[in-house]
């Protein structure tokens, strides 16, 4: 889904950076492998017109806070080869999501001339707790740390963050009842961390190619023969349940995709994505 | 063939770590592998961090209790244990953290200092491999205290599904009382000395010099604590090693599987650790078997329009079953002697009830 918006905020004239939180230690990266990459690289570089690519790494981003903090040349290169030091970044009490927030807000700093070098940047999340851990973290450290440096840099993330005009979240999920399950607690958890939740994406809903009357007179020889082709009949009865579920709790803009072959996946969704429009909200929505 | 077979495990074994990457179903089978050899009579825990709200009420236990819970007596009849018992315990960080701090301090008045100091109780859980430590820690000291005759380990959710091994080395670093010691000046080392000024000034500039002074007391408190835990990552790393244990790799169908049980399957071997076997989650591979639908005698014209329809399907879930087989056949080849792979069912309403975790249970204890 990051890298279908990617591909067609670009085509619209966008300038794009497409991201994803990573650790040193990864191998591989879905999303570069849209790029024919194994991973995105550490800094931005172009991925193709109008798109730029760069994986927010912790040790990254508290280098280049290091580097603007201390201005002293000498002092940050002493502390980026302290062995103490290096120790504390990587494992110290929220050092490492400072380290990729604050190599998210660089990028929203950075400019071409007078205007953002990153018309629009995309962030492609990891799981749950990991992203209200991030998400939460300018709220958490300011009440620690109300003044200095880390509350300038947190704050001023936090004005991104928090306000729905300029960021938001998008919550991906499928149409099974775990993920929706999911999707909503981490709707409540992105709420209780204030991050404006843009809407959800029920991807891969299944088409149901059933009339009613085929659906009844199959539903009862599927079940007593165990056919093939008895989970696929099933899949959208349970989509559509689960999807109803997904309307009853939330209020939340919901957007529908379909499912799509593997081929050609990403121009697919891209086309897709260009007409969505929000489903309707149910009569006497939530 | 391979002479290994998970039912086998599951009735012999002390520990079962379930690996895999977030989304795979590695909670689910982690339940259902315990509910499995309970219901083979033994004892057993299943130790998970963070579930799904879902499992923890199918299980009918709370989410963050401070100590291992029996399941219901209800649940535990559904799921047909009789001799054998099922405990859980849903891991809450915090809870658990709080409770290390109260083992390891000499007094409750000590124990109070460290948890109401306001840097712990805001961001302690957010050191780098705590979620893995702490689950550490506790497989550690519930298999030595010899409660139950099996634990089984749903590790953290990870990109990696290794992580749960390397991210506990980043928190042994911080508790290494070297690396700790330049953050404290009380060195009479001159070059101690002169790198803590250095980091002093750092910190001073970063946070400010109040919060700075603050930050270096609560690193050195809480740092001390977790040394004298003295579980280290290369005391875990041997405990895990040993012929007690087995790893399992719980991945899915999806096109970067292989890719990710190939990896897993190296590290394990780099790293020693007893690697036992793949279990394919929501895998079609043994439905190919499964009859094509075909036109009944007395079929309406419903059934006569629907029928082309639902064939389709049918091919496309044939299509499916025969390239999960094909993977789990080249997991079988990648697992080599000494360990297995297999399969389990797509389920597409979950396993939110006893009877669903049951049948993957039964599954399990056959394979």
């Amino acid at each position: 889904m990051t890298a279908a918006l990617a591909k067609l905020a670009a085509k619209r004239g966008r300038r794009v950076l497409v991201t994803e939180v990573g650790d040193e230690g990864d191998d591989y990266s879905p999303l570069a492998r849209h790029w024919n990459r194994e991973r995105l690289p550490r800094l931005p570089e172009p991925l193709e017109h109008n798109i730029h690519g760069a994986v927010l790494l912790a040790r990254t981003g508290q280098e280049l806070f290091l580097k603007s903090v201390l201005r002293s040349g000498t002092i940050a290169r002493a502390a980026l080869n302290s062995d103490a030091l290096r120790r504390l970044l990587s494992a110290g009490p929220s050092f490492r999501e400072m380290g990729v927030f604050f190599q998210l807000l660089t990028a929203l700093r950075e400019k071409t001339g007078d205007q953002p070098k990153h018309e629009l940047i995309l962030i492609d999340m990891p799981a749950t707790g990991h992203t209200l851990s991030l998400t939460g973290l300018p709220e958490l450290l300011l009440k620690l740390v109300p003044g200095g440096p880390i509350a300038a840099a947190l704050k001023e993330g936090q004005a991104y963050l928090n306000d729905p005009k300029l960021a938001s979240a998008w919550i991906v999920t499928l149409p099974e009842t775990l993920p929706i399950s999911e999707c909503l607690e981490l709707v409540d958890g992105l709420k209780k961390t204030k991050m404006p939740v843009g809407g959800v994406v029920v991807n891969r809903m299944p088409v149901d190619p059933f009339t009613k009357n085929e659906r009844e007179a199959l539903a009862p020889l599927v079940d007593q023969h165990a056919w093939l082709g008895r989970e696929l009949f099933k899949k959208p009865i349970i989509a559509h349940r689960e999807l109803a579920r997904l309307r009853s709790h939330t209020a939340l803009p919901i957007f529908v995709t379909p499912e799509l072959s593997h081929d050609g996946l990403i121009p697919s969704l891209s086309g897709v994505l260009d007409t969505l429009t929000p489903l309707p909200l149910p009569t006497g929505g939530a | 063939m391979t002479d290994v077979r998970i039912g086998d495990l599951l009735r012999k074994k002390k520990v079962i770590v379930c690996c895999g990457a977030g989304g795979v179903g590695k909670t689910t089978t982690a339940a259902a592998i315990s509910i499995a050899a309970a219901r083979a009579g033994r004892k057993v825990l299943v130790l998970t961090i963070d579930p799904s709200r879902r499992l923890a009420e199918t299980l009918g236990v709370s989410r963050n209790p401070t100590d291992p819970v029996r399941i219901p007596k209800e649940r535990s009849d559904a799921a047909g244990i009789t001799t054998g018992t099922l405990d859980a315990w849903m891991l809450d960080i915090k809870l658990v953290s709080d409770g290390a701090v109260r083992r390891l301090v000499k007094s409750e008045a000590d124990a109070q200092r460290i948890l109401t100091n306001r840097i712990y109780q805001q961001v302690s859980t957010m050191v780098a491999g705590m979620h893995e430590y702490t689950a550490m820690e506790a497989l550690h000291r519930l298999v030595h205290e010899g409660r139950y005759d099996l634990v089984v380990l749903d590790t953290p959710p990870s990109r990696n599904a290794l992580d749960f091994l390397e991210a506990p080395r980043r928190l042994s670093g911080l508790v290494d009382s070297r690396a700790i010691s330049a953050f404290l000046p009380k060195s009479d080392s001159m070059v101690a000395r002169a790198a803590s000024r250095v980091i002093e000034k750092i910190l001073s500039a970063v946070f400010g010099e109040e919060f700075a002074h603050e930050f270096v007391g609560f690193i050195g408190t809480f740092t001390s604590i977790f040394q004298s835990l003295n579980v280290d990552v290369n005391e875990m790393r041997r405990f895990l090693s040993g012929d007690d244990v087995a790893f399992l790799l719980v991945s899915s169908p999806a096109p970067a599987a292989l890719t990710e049980a190939s990896f897993f399957h190296d590290k394990t071997r780099e790293l020693s650790l007893p690697f036992r076997g793949f279990v394919l989650n929501r895998s079609r591979a043994t439905e190919a078997d499964r009859p094509m639908p075909s036109l009944p005698s007395d079929a309406n014209e419903a059934v006569r329009s629907g029928l082309p329809k639902l064939q389709g399907l049918a091919e496309l879930e044939q299509s499916a079953a025969k390239r999960d087989f094909t993977l789990l056949g080249e997991l079988t080849k990648r697992a080599g002697q000494g360990a297995t792979a297999m399969a389990l069912p797509d389920l597409p309403n979950g396993a939110d009830d006893i009877a669903t975790l049951v049948t993957v249970a039964d599954a399990l204890a056959a394979g």
